[in-house]
């Protein structure tokens, strides 16, 4: 990945009337990169997606793709390919026309526009079909001559409005990794809006965390997960989420109190402002059940689920406490259980601010 | 087969009433006139023979008695400048103003309605309203050309053997504008809206977008449309008895008010039922087109 920024965005807003849908926007994309913009519906995320192709116009801020600037410029000469959630495939074109749409707009030869559909078949798998109609594609082809329409056009950067909301389970785990795959072997800047966490961080080399009109986070998939900056994050990437416990400083600042009947002291391997109240965020799969440690928690089991590989628990009532424990276990629903987490995996946050401590 | 039949049958026989009652209304208010009609055209009607059911057969006579009228090409022309005329009139306008009204400007919706005034409007009252606006010597039609210096001396739209078709025609035009407006609408509106955003991306201008998005997608809408024009511009009486009566001179009368001038001025029903017979063969072609065309739908 080089570093030359291929999308910059400088302080972009956009009201929708007295609405504020996204305040402020900073963000650099290096070129060939795989950006995912992830939250929760109403986020902004869409929005900013179809300000960058041209659908929105944005009411501040400075907009650049490939070093040009494309505030006001309209759709049709940013060189954005769009993959819809709809797919939006021409019902009356047959694929190959569907894939030579923009070509044809451009007026290239019919014999060239034909080898290049040839070519983009080639890669998405869509040879036999060619002659067929939308309506007689599957959800997954379907999807796949959205892809082909935007790789076509071999354009500065593409962008996925939530390509895969529309497809089955195994369906949308295999896409995933295709267009993954085929990003890279593009060498494509892609820009990728899902509310999955998990193809967020599955798919993209950097994943940026909005939610009301704001940028609460950006980093690689990791360091969201492992240094998440506020409550919000924390809950959000991860699954099952991050619980949250109340909690208190001791006066060393060096361990923190869980405000919950039978817990012990919990070490953290730092030191925090001693005596301050905070929210504890401890992961599912942190928790051990037994564990070497010092027992953290000491709960009784309301929930056993197992899915075969995993057993997820649920302790306690208020607030739940979730526990993933890989394999099997021989914990009953009434079960009062001692779990531990180590030390580096306590996250802090301050209780007003939301704030990582 | 009787499979498919016992799919439809409740069991009890109150589907059979209801279907037998519309069947019964069809047959009695519809088929029996058309029958009546048909078979009329063959025989010889006159005022001696009206109540009666049995005549003396004609054969084609009467269709070659029609065609061998004086005025039976004028009209056919007439006919076909007035439909032809009519139809592109209200599909082209009635287009524009659909793609128009699909835009978003505040009061869009409520304009639109307003314009369905014309068409709940009966088309005696509409044709009043244009026999004063087109008025040769105190209508406003002449004086706003008048005014904006397009024409020198006044048009009598309604007497001028060369205008009288197009003053029936410009009357139809506004009186089945709102219709064709309003079912390509509801065309328009069937379009997903993440189509043309694609197209936009893919590099089509608003221009292109309307060729290679709208009119494809409309396809069948349009079919529809223009066939229930043509149905209703054939079947468009009420604006002649109150613009031109077909005049002057039959240079504005059309095949169905000559149909009821042959029968109800002339008292010559033959000829009458003759000419209908026609235009019922032609609105029948047409029918079996706009049933095509439904068929023909698009589906994403």
């Amino acid at each position: 990945m080089s570093a030359e920024p291929q999308i910059e965005l400088v302080g972009i807003d956009k009201h929708y009337g007295s609405f504020h849908a996204l305040k402020n926007i900073d963000l650099t994309i290096p070129k060939g990169a795989f950006v995912a913009l992830v939250g929760p519906s109403g986020c902004g995320k869409s929005t900013l997606l179809r300000s960058l192709a041209g659908l929105e116009t944005i009411s501040g801020g400075t907009m650049k793709i490939a070093g040009e600037q494309m505030n006001g410029v309209p759709p049709r000469k940013r060189d954005v390919a769009m993959v819809f959630q709809s797919y939006a495939l021409y019902p009356h074109m047959t694929v190959e026309q569907n894939l030579t749409y923009s070509l044809r707009l451009k007026r290239v030869p019919k014999a060239e526009a034909a080898r290049a559909a040839r070519e983009v078949a080639e890669t998405t798998g869509l040879t036999p079909l060619l002659g067929r109609y939308p309506r007689e594609l599957s959800g997954g082809q379907r999807q796949r001559v959205a892809m082909g329409r935007a790789i076509i056009r071999n354009p500065k950067a593409f962008l996925f409005d939530e390509p895969l909301s529309n497809l089955d389970a195994a369906l949308r785990v295999h896409m995933r990794k295709e267009i993954r795959a085929l990003h890279d072997r593009l060498g494509a800047t892609s820009v990728y809006v899902t509310h999955d966490q998990i193809e967020a961080m599955t798919m993209a080399d950097h994943v940026v965390v909005m939610r009301d009109g704001v940028i609460e986070q950006q980093g690689s998939p990791l360091e969201l997960y492992d240094t998440p900056a506020s409550k919000f994050v924390a809950g959000f990437i991860g699954s099952p989420a991050m619980n949250f416990v109340p909690g208190k400083v001791s006066a060393d600042g060096q361990s923190v109190q869980p405000d919950l009947p039978g817990a012990g002291s919990v070490a953290l391997g730092r030191s925090v402002g001693a005596g301050r109240s905070v929210l504890i965020g401890l992961r599912p799969e942190h928790l051990q059940v037994g564990g070497d440690g010092p027992a953290v928690l000491r709960l009784p089991v309301s929930a056993v689920e197992s899915t075969g590989s995993m057993t997820y628990l649920t302790l306690g009532g208020d607030p739940e406490i979730m526990v993933v424990d890989t394999g099997r276990t021989s914990v009953k629903a009434g079960d009062t259980i001692s779990v531990s987490i180590e030390p580096g995996n306590v996250h802090l946050f301050d209780p007003a601010t939301e704030k990582a401590i | 087969m009787a499979k498919f039949f016992n799919s439809l049958r409740d069991g009890v026989g109150f589907d059979l009433i209801l279907v037998g009652a519309a069947m019964v209304f069809l047959l009695a208010l519809a088929g029996l006139p058309l029958v009546y009609n048909v078979l009329m055209s063959f025989q010889q009607v006159d005022m001696f023979t009206l109540g009666q059911l049995i005549r003396p057969f004609a054969g084609i006579s009467n269709y070659v008695a029609v065609v061998q009228q004086p005025e039976f090409w004028m009209v056919t022309r007439n006919t076909l400048v007035f439909v032809v005329g009519s139809m592109a009139g209200q599909f082209v306008l009635g287009f524009a103003l659909a793609v128009f009204f699909a835009q978003k400007f505040p009061g869009a919706a409520t304009i639109r309605g307003l314009f369905l005034v014309s068409w709940v409007m009966p088309g005696l009252v509409v044709g009043a309203i244009w026999s004063w606006i087109l008025a040769g010597d105190f209508g406003v039609l002449n004086s706003i050309l008048r005014g904006l210096g397009i024409i020198q001396s006044n048009i009598f739209w309604k007497s001028d053997p060369s205008f009288s078709i197009w003053a029936v025609i410009i009357a139809n035009i506004w009186l089945g504008l709102a219709f064709n407006m309003l079912l390509l609408s509801v065309g328009l509106a069937a379009i997903p809206r993440d189509l043309y955003e694609a197209a936009e991306l893919d590099g089509a201008n608003a221009w292109q977008r309307f060729w290679t998005i709208t009119l494809p997608m409309m396809r069948s809408t349009i079919g529809a449309v223009l066939s229930l024009g043509l149905i209703g511009t054939l079947q468009q009486f009420d604006l002649f008895p109150a613009l031109t009566e077909g005049g002057p001179a039959n240079t504005s009368n059309v095949a169905g008010y000559w149909s009821w001038q042959l029968s109800f001025q002339l008292y010559d029903f033959a000829k009458g039922a003759t000419v209908s017979v026609m235009m019922f063969v032609l609105v029948l072609f047409a029918s079996i087109l706009y049933v095509r065309s439904t068929r023909h739908e698009v589906r994403g």
